[in-house]
């Protein structure tokens, strides 16, 4: 049985991806587990770019969109009455205008139309993105098509495809974009822990407690990473009283020369010669001894 | 004239709070100009915090941004017709009847169409609420809190937008500052729509610029203009100068980073109010001037 492991994080930039890819490495690297890495940032998919290995598949993800038959349609103005999203209109000139951007595909039109004059039409709302496994690690990224509204139909998507490797991984481990939305819920839902990385800093601490909520409703086991420990002047003790209060198991990350380095270069720790006397390494051990393996 | 402006970027945590609030500052406190705030970013809002917190609640409501399927067992002749038709896969056929699994229902009302007996109705959906309040810095901020688990965030978004706007014209507001959300999917595709400019905020690494040209391409699908604010632009010069290249004169400005913009989440204020002479505050006002010369 793979383990899953959801890195989530309600604020952005707080290091989620930081987080789950050094996570991955060190599985890898010193436990010798294998991995599979699910990127559901879609809107901005940025593991692959860490973690560099070939593409092995990329399939497009695929909605419904209206076709209308020009000789069928009568101009009844049916389709129009009916989109919930308002996608379609009927101009005085006398054509049935299609809005792309603001279709969800929810097909309603199809049905909705006493002609038959609209059928089932195809529209790419993004992409699956599988890599070849390099070492012990295989990727699989969602990518959302820009100007595409359906962040949340590519995130499901690109998740419930990627269930088909999961079994032959050690650990599966889902990184997702910043936010507390449906599509992060069910992460979370498909998981065995959940890593909740914030910083100390009061926007850091609002939104760790918005995702607390969040995991805490669908009860799932919950461990705390607070990035960018040490930082001046931040907001420490707000955190340090409520992830005592919710008895929640804290890892901290020192803002310190190598993590910076190591985020601004887009690197993993483990590829700096010195990182065995870092901190960050230390305490990453120590999360996966602890909790992951 | 109202314009709106909207502070986004690709990839989150680059600065987009940091920015607007400060904007919003600016205008109203160096400018004396009538400013509304609206926080788009309604899955982790918290423009507010960097504007001094709440001083006082002006008005608070709930928001209906979605409709779930109800269905009438006493009616219902187990067709399946529903569970073809859903293209979300929210509906499966168990014992009594169809089963709609609320996670995955998007709310459309397709299953209720297609019903020959007619045993869908629909009833209204909490998904969030609207916040109306006064900052710590004076500023009018409307605040959108989608509920935790939900989507259709991007209704959420336009309903603000179109609260900014009424509050804006009855308040004779000169300017809308947006925070939107991270990222460039359906809040970010929202809060742009209708907007005069939009800012986009860039932090010297891969990950941003990969971000921020993916935002441009949705910019230009809806012909909004944009501009850029390098912001923490001395955490890695090198790639600074990538970003440069990247967007060469659309680029209004490069934001240093020093540890006083942290204080100034501390200590709930906008830098500009903190440190106004400070490096990092003038180059603020630097890009805040520029980008109204650029939006006329």
């Amino acid at each position: 049985m793979s383990k899953i492991v959801t890195v989530a994080g309600g604020k952005g930039g707080v290091g989620k991806t930081f987080v789950a890819v050094n996570i991955a490495n060190i599985l890898v690297k010193l436990k010798k587990r294998s991995v599979l890495v699910v990127d559901i940032d879609v809107s901005n998919p940025c593991v692959f770019t860490l973690i560099k290995s070939d593409i092995e598949k990329r399939i497009p993800i695929k909605v419904f969109r209206p076709k209308i038959l020009k000789d069928k349609c009568v101009l009844c103005g049916e389709c129009v009455k009916y989109c919930p999203v308002h996608a379609l209109l009927l101009i005085p000139a006398g054509e049935i205008i299609f809005i792309e951007a603001l279709c969800e595909g929810c097909a309603m039109c199809l049905y909705a139309c006493p002609y038959n004059a609209i059928v089932e039409g195809e529209r790419i709302i993004g992409w699956i993105n599988v890599t070849r496994d390099k070492d012990l690690i295989k990727i699989v990224y969602g990518e959302l098509v820009p100007g595409s509204r359906q962040e949340g139909e590519v995130m499901e998507r690109t998740l419930e495809f990627s269930k088909r490797y999961w079994d032959d991984y050690d650990f599966v481990i889902i990184d997702t974009p910043p936010g507390t939305g449906k599509a992060i819920m069910h992460a979370i839902k498909e998981s065995d822990i959940i890593v909740s990385v914030t910083e100390p800093t009061r926007l850091g601490f609002h939104d760790l407690k918005k995702l607390h909520r969040l995991v805490r409703m669908i009860s799932k086991q919950e461990i705390v990473v607070i990035n960018k420990y040490g930082i001046p002047y931040g907001d420490y003790r707000e955190i340090e009283e409520f992830v005592k209060s919710e008895e929640l198991k804290v890892y901290k990350i020192p803002y310190n020369k190598l993590a910076i380095k190591s985020y601004f270069e887009g690197k993993p720790i483990l590829e700096y010669d010195n990182s065995v006397k870092f901190k960050v390494l230390k305490e990453l051990k120590k999360l996966i001894e602890e909790f992951l393996l | 004239m109202i314009r709106e402006i909207v502070v986004a970027s690709g990839k989150g945590g680059t600065g987009k709070t940091f920015i607007s609030s400060n904007l919003a500052f600016f205008l109203k406190h160096h400018l004396n100009k009538n400013v509304v705030c609206a926080d788009a970013d309604v899955e982790a809002p918290d423009l507010i915090l960097a504007l001094g917190g709440v001083r006082e609640v002006i008005s608070e409501h709930p928001f209906y941004g979605t409709k779930l399927p109800v269905i009438d067992y006493s009616v219902c002749t187990k067709c399946g017709s529903c569970i073809r038709a859903c293209r979300f896969n929210a509906l499966h056929m168990g014992e009594t009847g169809p089963v709609v699994d609320y996670y995955s229902c998007e709310g459309l009302g397709t299953c209720s169409l297609v019903c020959p007996v007619n045993a869908i109705s629909f009833k209204d959906k909490i998904i969030g609420r609207i916040i109306v309040a006064r900052s710590g810095t004076d500023l009018l901020t409307i605040t959108g809190d989608l509920e935790v688990g939900e989507s259709n965030s991007g209704r959420l978004v336009y309903e603000i937008k179109k609260e900014a706007h009424d509050l804006a014209a009855s308040e004779k507001a000169d300017y809308i500052v947006v925070d939107a959300a991270p990222g460039i999917g359906c809040p970010v595709i929202s809060s742009l729509s209708g907007s005069d400019i939009l800012l986009i905020v860039v932090e010297p690494t891969p990950q941003s610029l990969k971000g921020a040209i993916r935002l441009t391409k949705v910019s230009e699908d809806l012909g909004i203009k944009w501009y850029i604010i390098l912001n923490k632009y001395n955490l890695n010069l090198e790639f600074s100068k990538e970003i440069l290249k990247a967007f060469k004169s659309r680029v209004l400005e490069a934001v240093p980073y020093d540890f006083e913009v942290i204080v100034s989440y501390s200590r709930m204020t906008p830098l500009l109010s903190l440190k106004p002479s400070s490096m990092t505050s003038m180059a603020l006002k630097n890009a805040f001037n520029k980008l109204l010369k650029v939006i006329k």
